[in-house]
């Protein structure tokens, strides 16, 4: 039970000072703080299809976290979710454009699988070249973001041109209306129900399966795990797969739920918060689950605060940078005094 | 000809102040991700400060102040209290994108991009034609770019204190048996660091265009940090792969510009620098089986 508590004081403290923090800047820049509290209040839970809102962001945070949880625990620093997340949606928007005569119950789950191998092996270039190649996989993920950013900025304004959109935000034709998931709030049975499959596969995975004992060995201690005889680059690949296979699915989720379509700069900032909110989550898919609640209310809040408060949402950015400072830190200033004075 | 030449230097000169800063960080053993943003703080700061008081020095002071400010909070989070330095490095990242856009809007009132009241010295200025004409496009800080190379070598390679980051970031055990402080000498490297990484965002703010906008670094900071890797960790070939970066730019911004008659999307060559960066990071892993660890 004390454990419990302590890991929860672990997680609640950073997310707090991290809120005071931010509040503290936002005052002394001139912003009403009550009318800060009440957007957050408001546009994360309280507002009329609010929570609705928080839901839609929750559904996408969560199933990309659980891929990152399992590439965390296996000690590799897979950051590419964003990257994953636009080829999924890609992989997923080719199908249903491609196809639009076929049967939904075809084309959704082909659509799905087109986004999960996507993603999944978007993430394994990084993967392999790692294993292979000993290249830094920090590095390479970041820059595959980049690329994939550009690559779907050429398909939105290239092969697939939706030739009816306007302006600035080039996009894909939206896919049939049978084949989408949800409405545009993008909270529906379905996706729940997807939600909850990938959530209990994601935890097999981590606490049933042989695959999740050994990751976490080689996560751990890298030296036991190869004196164990582990297969160490087979386990990596398959962590790689894993991972973009969550953010890949997270994408196509996207396409044929609230966006309907793939949009070049589309949700630039999720991946990252999804990191945040496996680390949040304390490297477990129910924590993640909870921490995704979280994290997809701030979502909507940012998307509600500017209209209310006049607080620009990069604000609320500056909160989740906090968080991610602070997260990882270890306040243990009792036992750090201890082991000073045995030094002396 | 003398346009791409100038233009390259000019992509390259953040890219060096910033990879050669970062140099002084992975050496002493840190992983510094955090680079990124701290050159958009140093570019936002320059920029505000330099702005509001009406002198680009005074800008840059402040920009070096702030980002040693900051690059000591993340000593503090990593060192003293043992926080990942990657994430941490991440979350100091995201906390100066949505800073800098966050102030520039509480405190110029402009969304999106502001233009820069001051702008750096163009100390030559030429005919109107010929090679001066593009050489007077350069700022100061780009032509003190050969001195600043020359002490970051001079301090890693010939002092006393590179020595000492050098057996921080190999051998920190033999370091501390030496009676080095690890904790201090990571300090001061990520100090330094800051500071270089305030005089790449001043170059990229105020060297040429005299604006900030939201996330200008746009990447720049971890293909400084792709630098400092492929160049072995070494001033000098860092400082080369710097330049080549800033060329594989310049490649793409020219075919942009005189291109017209290819068939290769904008976006593909726009991709250059990173697939590059992809490359030499694969190529310089495969080169040395040793590991530049996160944690390490």
């Amino acid at each position: 039970m004390s454990r419990w508590i302590r890991s929860g004081i672990r997680v609640v403290a950073p997310i707090a000072a991290a809120f005071i923090l931010g509040f503290v800047l936002f005052a002394s820049a001139g912003y009403d703080i009550g009318e800060v509290i009440n957007g957050l209040w408001q546009g994360a839970l309280a507002a009329p299809g609010s929570a609705e809102q928080s839901l839609r962001w929750a559904i996408p945070l969560s199933v990309i976290s659980f891929g990152i949880v399992i590439t965390l625990r296996t000690g590799e620093f897979n950051i590419g979710a964003q990257g994953q997340i636009l080829l999924g949606g890609f992989g997923a928007v080719s199908v249903a454009l491609l196809l639009p005569d076929w049967s939904p119950y075809l084309v959704i789950p082909l659509a799905l699988l087109f986004g999960i191998i996507f993603g999944a092996l978007w993430s394994a270039i990084a993967g392999f070249l790692k294993v292979w190649f000993n290249a830094d996989e920090v590095i390479n993920t970041l820059m595959l973001n980049f690329i994939a950013a550009l690559l779907i900025q050429w398909v939105t304004t290239g092969p697939l041109k939706d030739d009816a959109t306007r302006g600035e935000t080039a996009s894909t034709p939206r896919v049939d209306q049978t084949f989408r998931l949800s409405d545009g709030a993008g909270v529906s049975i379905e996706l729940i129900a997807i939600v909850l499959i990938a959530a209990a596969l994601a935890w097999i995975i981590i606490e049933r399966s042989p695959f999740g004992l050994k990751s976490k060995l080689v996560g751990s201690s890298p030296r036991v795990a190869a004196w164990q005889g582990l297969q160490i680059k087979r386990i990596h690949i398959t962590t790689y797969l894993l991972t973009g296979a969550f953010a890949g699915l997270a994408g196509a989720l996207e396409v044929l739920g609230p966006s309907a379509r793939l949009v070049t700069g589309a949700t630039p900032t999720l991946g990252f918060t999804a990191i945040v909110v496996a680390i949040v989550g304390t490297l477990r898919v129910p924590g993640a689950l909870l921490a995704a609640l979280f994290f997809g209310g701030l979502q909507a809040a940012i998307l509600y605060l500017p209209i209310v408060s006049r607080l620009p949402s990069s604000g609320l950015r500056i909160i989740e940078g906090l968080v991610a400072l602070l997260i990882t830190a270890q306040f243990v200033w009792l036992r750090r005094r201890h082991n000073r004075r045995r030094e002396l | 000809m003398e346009q791409f030449v100038v233009t390259t230097i000019r992509l390259s000169a953040p890219l060096i102040f910033a990879g050669l800063g970062g140099l002084f960080s992975v050496r002493a053993g840190v992983f510094h991700i955090g680079i990124e943003g701290l050159m958009l703080a140093g570019a936002f700061v320059t920029v505000g400060f330099g702005s509001a008081t009406g002198s680009v020095w005074l800008g840059i002071a402040g920009a070096i102040a702030v980002n040693m400010l900051l690059s000591f909070v993340y000593w503090l989070l990593i060192d003293r209290f043992k926080a990942d330095m990657i994430i941490t490095g991440l979350g100091l990242t995201t906390l100066c994108v949505g800073g800098s856009a966050f102030l520039m809007n509480a405190l110029f009132n402009k969304r999106g991009s502001m233009t820069s009241a001051v702008r750096l010295p163009q100390p030559v200025v030429g005919p109107q034609e010929g090679l001066l004409a593009y050489v007077s496009e350069l700022s100061l800080l780009a032509w003190l770019l050969p001195i600043f190379v020359f002490i970051v070598w001079l301090i890693l390679r010939r002092s006393r204190l590179g020595l000492q980051i050098a057996a921080v970031g190999e051998y920190p055990y033999a370091a501390e048996a030496a009676g080095v402080d690890i904790s201090r000498t990571k300090l001061v490297a990520m100090l330094v660091t800051g500071l270089c990484c305030a005089l790449a965002g001043a170059e990229l703010s105020v060297g040429g265009l005299a604006a900030f906008s939201e996330n200008m670094t746009n990447g720049r900071g971890f293909i400084a940090l792709a630098a400092i890797l492929f160049g072995s960790l070494e001033p000098i070939r860092t400082t080369l792969a710097g330049l080549f970066f800033g060329l594989a730019n310049a490649v793409g911004i020219n075919s942009q510009i005189y291109g017209g008659e290819s068939n290769i999307p904008r976006q593909f060559i726009l991709m250059i620098p990173f697939v590059a960066t992809m490359v030499f990071v694969t190529l310089r892993g495969a080169l040395s089986q040793r590991r530049i660890s996160p944690g390490g």
